[in-house]
């Protein structure tokens, strides 16, 4: 059992450790490699690192998790071996004290775990990164899902944020533009430690999506407070373990289907978006359903940028130049005209291909997301960016880019196939809508 | 535990709640607060005093109670241990929090004689340890009185923490009996103790600076 560093003293002691070990790390490995180089140890390298961010990281649990869970989705920014060690960071963080556990549910529920449910796990099945899990039964009989908050997490955001921020305005140029960045994170992970909000966001999903493909949990509101939240428990099998068992292509298929589709029924429905497509919050029901779970980040995106978001997909597909340079301009990619200034042509023409890349899926009826050679394109693409030092974009790029490349990411390590025309029509479709 | 402790207990509470109302409240207004008929708090209580400072020693005793409902209790570690005792005497106070700042200070952490409330709470400290099988061999041999007796300071200080938290559901005591009691567990499981008391007897049996 560990304790939670939540003083900005401690905190900022994790932060310049990892930053240590990686420097050292990294001129170990330069120094080695000015005497030749070779493959296993480039990976004997990256997985030394990412297991030591990953050690130190999920000590600190809130803020700086949810930082490692972005890295672990946009995998193209990584190696592969640095990959498969920070994913594990969306399974399992060290659990905190059970007497703490025991607490907080008196504190919060007015009773110990033993009188208010019928049983109670004390063993938390998931560790994320601002509360824990527990399975309980109710006295009804009802298995629920106990989701319990680590004590100051809330305080940590400000001071987690406040340390990353200070960080990146040392090579950022324009120090002003990444406020309004930091300022969408931080409302964001605010709303996420609202477990009242998120129990209200559960039912809203739960109405929207009870069908015969998908299968949400119901917020058990008697049981929750705004730093424990219970609800049904899902069974099922999340991407890792339905892997393990060496599908069939038709079952990876399926699977993959379902959650292409859940993507863009919510697209079509107009509404609250789920944000935080990393495998941990997907799950095969046994009755072959798309189990959605956590409600923590979920956005509403205003219709000025997401109806600007989703035509990048027909101009991309119509390879429309001039209207795909204007939407750069609206949504704040480009800063000036590429025809005439290099930086802004360098990144016009990364954004516009990425774009053909990333809109490949849609050219035709069906894709194979299992393609090896699409799988490097975006690496590819995510490798060499041209990052600069400069903030770009909408801000509300920082989401719907993480549903967009969750969701791609997903299904690339699922290896599946979907069929895309129906999702195709509802994007033209809900455009349609908004520009009448 | 039985129904006369019981009882005596519900008394008490009933006691810390009066006392806020009127420091010199009588057995028979504390009997008719309590819903039970006047001789009869004779036999439980013979003063204002004894019913006060058994308000103290009932939280152990309803501590000691809850122990044995937790499920797989005796495979918690040290930390999880003392938190529990810390965090259960916490939450049992906790509706009495106004009760425990008037009389805390006066009637257990600076009281001329030991209370009965501190020599449970030491029992209960040596429970802990003597039955904690993962300590350093060093730090083993230190479970002794002055060990509960730190204890039982540390938690006077704890309570007085948790008398000035304002954070929401008091976090930041949770946090500091968090933090606390894995600083402590720390101490009695690492073997650095252990290594140390090996080299210095080694060269203190071995050292070539001696005349022998």
């Amino acid at each position: 059992m560990s304790d939670f560093p939540s003083s900005k003293y401690d905190r900022g002691k994790i932060f310049a450790k990892t930053g240590l070990s990686v420097g050292k790390n990294y001129a170990k490995h330069y120094l080695k490699n000015l005497r030749g180089s070779d493959e296993q140890r480039n990976s004997e390298f990256y997985n030394q690192t990412a297991q030591q961010i990953f050690s130190e990281f999920t000590k600190l649990r809130g803020t700086a998790l949810k930082i490692a869970q972005s890295l672990s989705i946009d995998q193209g920014l990584l190696p592969d071996e640095f990959s498969e060690v920070m994913t594990q960071a969306q399974y399992s963080v060290p659990p905190i004290n059970r007497s703490l556990i025991r607490s907080i549910i008196k504190r919060e529920l007015g009773s110990y775990p033993e009188v208010l449910f019928e049983s109670f796990d004390t063993e938390a099945i998931a560790a994320a990164s601002i509360g824990q899990v527990h399975t309980a039964r109710l006295k009804s009989g009802e298995k629920v899902a106990v989701k319990i908050q680590y004590p100051g997490v809330r305080d940590t955001i400000a001071s987690d944020l406040g340390l990353a921020k200070s960080l990146f305005k040392r090579f950022i140029k324009n120090k002003e533009d990444l406020n309004e960045y930091f300022e969408e994170i931080e409302s964001t992970l605010r709303l996420e430690t609202d477990y009242i909000h998120e129990g209200e966001t559960i039912n809203r999903f739960h109405n929207r999506f009870s069908t015969d493909r998908f299968e949400t949990p119901r917020w058990i509101k008697e049981y929750s407070t705004e730093r424990v939240l219970t609800m049904s428990f899902l069974e099922g099998e999340h991407l890792r373990e339905f892997l393990e068992r060496d599908p069939s292509q038709e079952e990876k298929n399926a699977f993959g289907q379902k959650i292409w589709d859940f993507f863009h029924e919510q697209i079509r429905q107009s509404d609250e978006i789920h944000a935080d497509t990393h495998p941990g919050n997907f799950l095969l029901t046994e009755d072959g359903k798309l189990g959605i779970i956590d409600f923590g980040c979920v956005k509403n995106f205003p219709d000025e940028f997401f109806i600007d978001y989703l035509l990048l997909l027909p101009t991309h597909l119509e390879r429309d130049l001039d209207k795909i340079k204007t939407l750069y301009d609206r949504l704040g990619v480009l800063k000036g005209d590429p025809e005439t200034n290099q930086t802004e042509k360098k990144y016009f023409e990364f954004c516009l291909n990425y774009g053909f890349t990333f809109a490949m899926p849609y050219e035709n009826d069906t894709f194979n997301f299992g393609n090896p050679e699409y799988r490097e394109m975006i690496r590819g693409y995510t490798k060499n960016a041209p990052i600069g030092n400069e903030a770009r974009g909408n801000k509300h790029f920082l989401y719907s880019t993480r549903v967009h490349l969750g969701l791609y990411h997903f299904l690339m390590k699922l290896g599946a196939t979907v069929e895309t025309k129906k999702s195709r029509d509802i994007v033209e479709e809900r455009i349609g809508e908004a520009i009448v | 535990m039985n129904k006369f402790t019981e009882e005596k207990i519900r008394i008490s509470k009933s006691a810390a709640l009066l006392y806020l109302k009127n420091r010199r409240f009588t057995l028979s207004a504390l009997a008719k607060a309590s819903d039970i008929e006047t001789e009869k708090i004779y036999d439980y209580f013979s003063n204002r005093r004894d019913v006060l400072d058994f308000f103290y020693e009932g939280l152990i005793l309803e501590y000691k109670e809850s122990v044995q409902s937790i499920d797989k209790y005796a495979e918690y570690t040290l930390s999880e241990k003392l938190s529990n005792l810390a965090l259960t005497l916490i939450d049992l106070m906790d509706p009495y929090k106004e009760f425990v700042r008037e009389t805390y200070k006066d009637r257990i952490a600076c009281s001329s004689r030991t209370t009965p409330f501190e020599e449970l709470f030491r029992q209960q400290l040596k429970v802990i340890y003597e039955s904690d099988t993962n300590q350093s061999r060093l730090s083993a041999a230190f479970n002794r009185g002055f060990l509960y007796t730190a204890g039982s300071y540390n938690f006077h200080l704890l309570i007085q923490f948790w008398l000035r938290d304002k954070s929401p559901a008091n976090q930041k005591t949770m946090e500091l009996v968090d933090k606390w009691t894995a600083f402590v567990e720390e101490l009695h499981y690492s073997s650095i103790l252990d290594r140390g008391f090996d080299m210095a007897k080694f060269i203190f049996y071995n050292s070539p600076f001696s005349n022998t």
